[in-house]
């Protein structure tokens, strides 16, 4: 399934004094599979831009189109989207209500008419990926730790069965721990066949993750490409405020100081191969 | 979103007179105003009142077709009371539906009881219009102070209304991210009988309260780490200062129900010259 954005531009309060301009002529186009990345500083647009790839906003101008069709024209179910292309809050434990955790994840596939046989099926299917304990789902989500509730939270849309998902900074004020399992919850979601789109501040992650990055800064799209090629425009992330990884800034460096080491390097494991290499060939007196 | 909707007590900044007045004053103008509007019962009293208002408006800089949008509410309330009044009042008939008996006095009496709905709802939103929230609460505070003796939680109420108004907006924001959010889950807020719509809306109101309550203690807790104990030797970083601008303002007020009052004892409940 594909989502093609065309020229969107979004402003809020359109007509008040309090005008602002939040979306500006952005287009991209998301494949089927991909893993992206959406970066930027606070308030450069981000989760003004997702609302709008499934219909919670209305573009001011431009069209969102899924396979072809754009979703505000007449007789496309805005449900129907909203299922296919599940959105994840940011904090999605804020919106947990439900008496049980069975309950919250059956939410979804409630609201689109699932039969029980299905709504009891899609919710252990979710349970099963986000990796929550079986005996949790008659717990009441209140009595649960805040990783446990993002899991049930991130479980209430898995269930509705999207065919994309959209998620908006969903490790953060996690610990060290939940963080890598939401993540790698996550990949194994894309590897099943799932797109993603990830909205982070945690550059390592894009990184790490993305198959492809995409810059959102003062509401336009500044930038779409792979993490090499974004990650090593050097004055074009340091201008909007933004970091790379810590081990590219390290490799940078250790060239700026004579080593021949590559500059594209994204992660801590390329970075020691690089630097193996570099030793290898210029020798131990180096050091 | 959400919060561009109407919104209670809107203040309209900009730089006048009217904003300038210390807000005891106002507040304490608007209380006489009240008084005399309901003290006034003749021609002359709305006319003096009518005026009087007008002027305030202008010297306020609020725009009129401000005031007039904040009227929309209560043309429901007005066309009621006015048609009881002209049905239900005795008099000379004017004309007759059934056993409905439409009288001219009623007549009367229902137009100077819209009249003074309109001014009443005119001249108070320009307390709020003209004068911010905390302000406000600042000059309610002031004004309750001596009732403190009393009993009264000056202090305390004036503190709960600031924080009520300082999270009108943010419960706005949380409750339209929350309605997104299950939105996302295929919840609908707007279709479905009345019980339907009413059941939706549990999705909305559970999360939203149980975030109230987090913020509320955790804004007790901020508040307590800063050393907040209640009003008692408490001082302000605006201090409020009454000026001659305030006294000359009263003093106008003053003026003006003096003449409202005289117009009630010499002419009584009639109606203007030309209509008797």
């Amino acid at each position: 399934m594909s989502i093609e954005v065309k020229n969107l531009s979004h402003i809020y309060m359109q007509g008040t004094l309090t005008e602002a301009f939040a979306l500006t002529d952005v287009s991209f186009t998301v494949e089927d599979g991909e893993f992206i990345g959406l970066i930027g500083p606070t308030g450069s647009g981000k989760s003004t831009l997702i609302q709008h790839l499934n219909g919670l906003l209305k573009p001011t101008s431009g069209t969102v189109l899924v396979d072809g069709v754009d979703i505000w024209s007449k007789g496309v179910s805005l449900k129907e989207i909203r299922r296919k292309i599940g959105l994840v809050f940011q904090y999605p434990e804020q919106q947990v209500f439900e008496e049980t955790v069975f309950d919250d994840i059956a939410f979804g596939p409630r609201n689109l008419g699932y039969s029980p046989e299905e709504v009891e099926r899609s919710v252990e299917a979710a349970r099963q990926v986000v990796g929550l304990d079986k005996e949790l789902l008659s717990r009441s989500p209140f009595d649960l730790s805040g990783g446990q509730l993002r899991r049930v939270a991130v479980a209430g849309i898995l269930a509705m069965n999207p065919e994309v998902l959209v998620l908006d900074e969903p490790a953060a004020g996690l610990d060290p721990k939940g963080r890598k399992e939401i993540l790698d919850n996550i990949k194994k979601l894309h590897e099943s066949g799932i797109t993603v789109i990830l909205v982070s501040h945690n550059m390592e992650d894009v990184a790490y993750f993305c198959q492809r990055i995409l810059v959102l800064y003062d509401g336009t799209l500044i930038a779409d490409g792979a993490p090499r090629e974004v990650f090593t425009k050097e004055k074009l992330i340091d201008s909007i405020g933004l970091k790379p990884p810590e081990v590219t800034i390290v490799m940078r460096k250790l060239r700026q100081r004579g080593w021949s080491v590559r500059e594209d390097v994204l992660t801590v494991e390329e970075g020691f191969e690089e630097i193996l290499r570099c030793l290898g060939t210029k020798g131990v007196a180096l050091i | 979103m959400m919060s561009s909707g109407a919104i209670i007590g809107q203040y309209y900044p900009t730089q006048s007179i009217v904003h300038s007045l210390d807000p005891r004053a106002k507040i304490l103008i608007c209380i006489i105003f009240m008084i005399v509007l309901f003290v006034g019962n003749n021609f002359y009293a709305f006319l003096v009142t009518g005026i009087f208002t007008l002027v305030c408006v202008f010297l306020s800089k609020v725009p009129l077709k401000m005031l007039i949008r904040g009227l929309r509410p209560i043309v429901f309330i007005m066309i009621f009371t006015m048609a009881l009044h002209i049905f239900l009042t005795p008099g000379p008939t004017m004309f007759q539906i059934g056993p409905l008996k439409a009288t001219w006095t009623g007549l009367m009496q229902g137009f100077f009881i819209g009249l003074r709905l309109i001014i009443l709802i005119c001249f108070t939103s320009l307390l709020t219009l003209t004068t911010s929230p905390i302000e406000l609460t600042d000059g309610l505070e002031d004004i309750l102070k001596p009732l403190s003796k009393i009993g009264v939680p000056a202090h305390e109420i004036a503190m709960m209304m600031t924080i009520a108004l300082r999270f009108i907006p943010t419960l706005l924001e949380e409750a339209d991210r929350i309605m997104k959010a299950q939105m996302s889950r295929g919840a609908d807020f707007e279709s479905g009988n009345i019980i339907e719509r009413a059941k939706s809306l549990v999705p909305l109101l559970v999360p939203l309260f149980v975030s109230a309550f987090r913020r509320a203690d955790e804004l007790a807790m901020a508040m307590e780490a800063r050393c907040y104990r209640g009003g008692e030797g408490r001082t302000r970083m605006r201090e409020l200062k009454m000026r001659k601008i305030d006294f000359v303002a009263i003093l106008a007020t003053v003026i003006m129900s003096c003449f409202v009052i005289y117009t009630r004892i010499r002419f009584g409940p009639v109606l203007p010259p030309s209509m008797v």
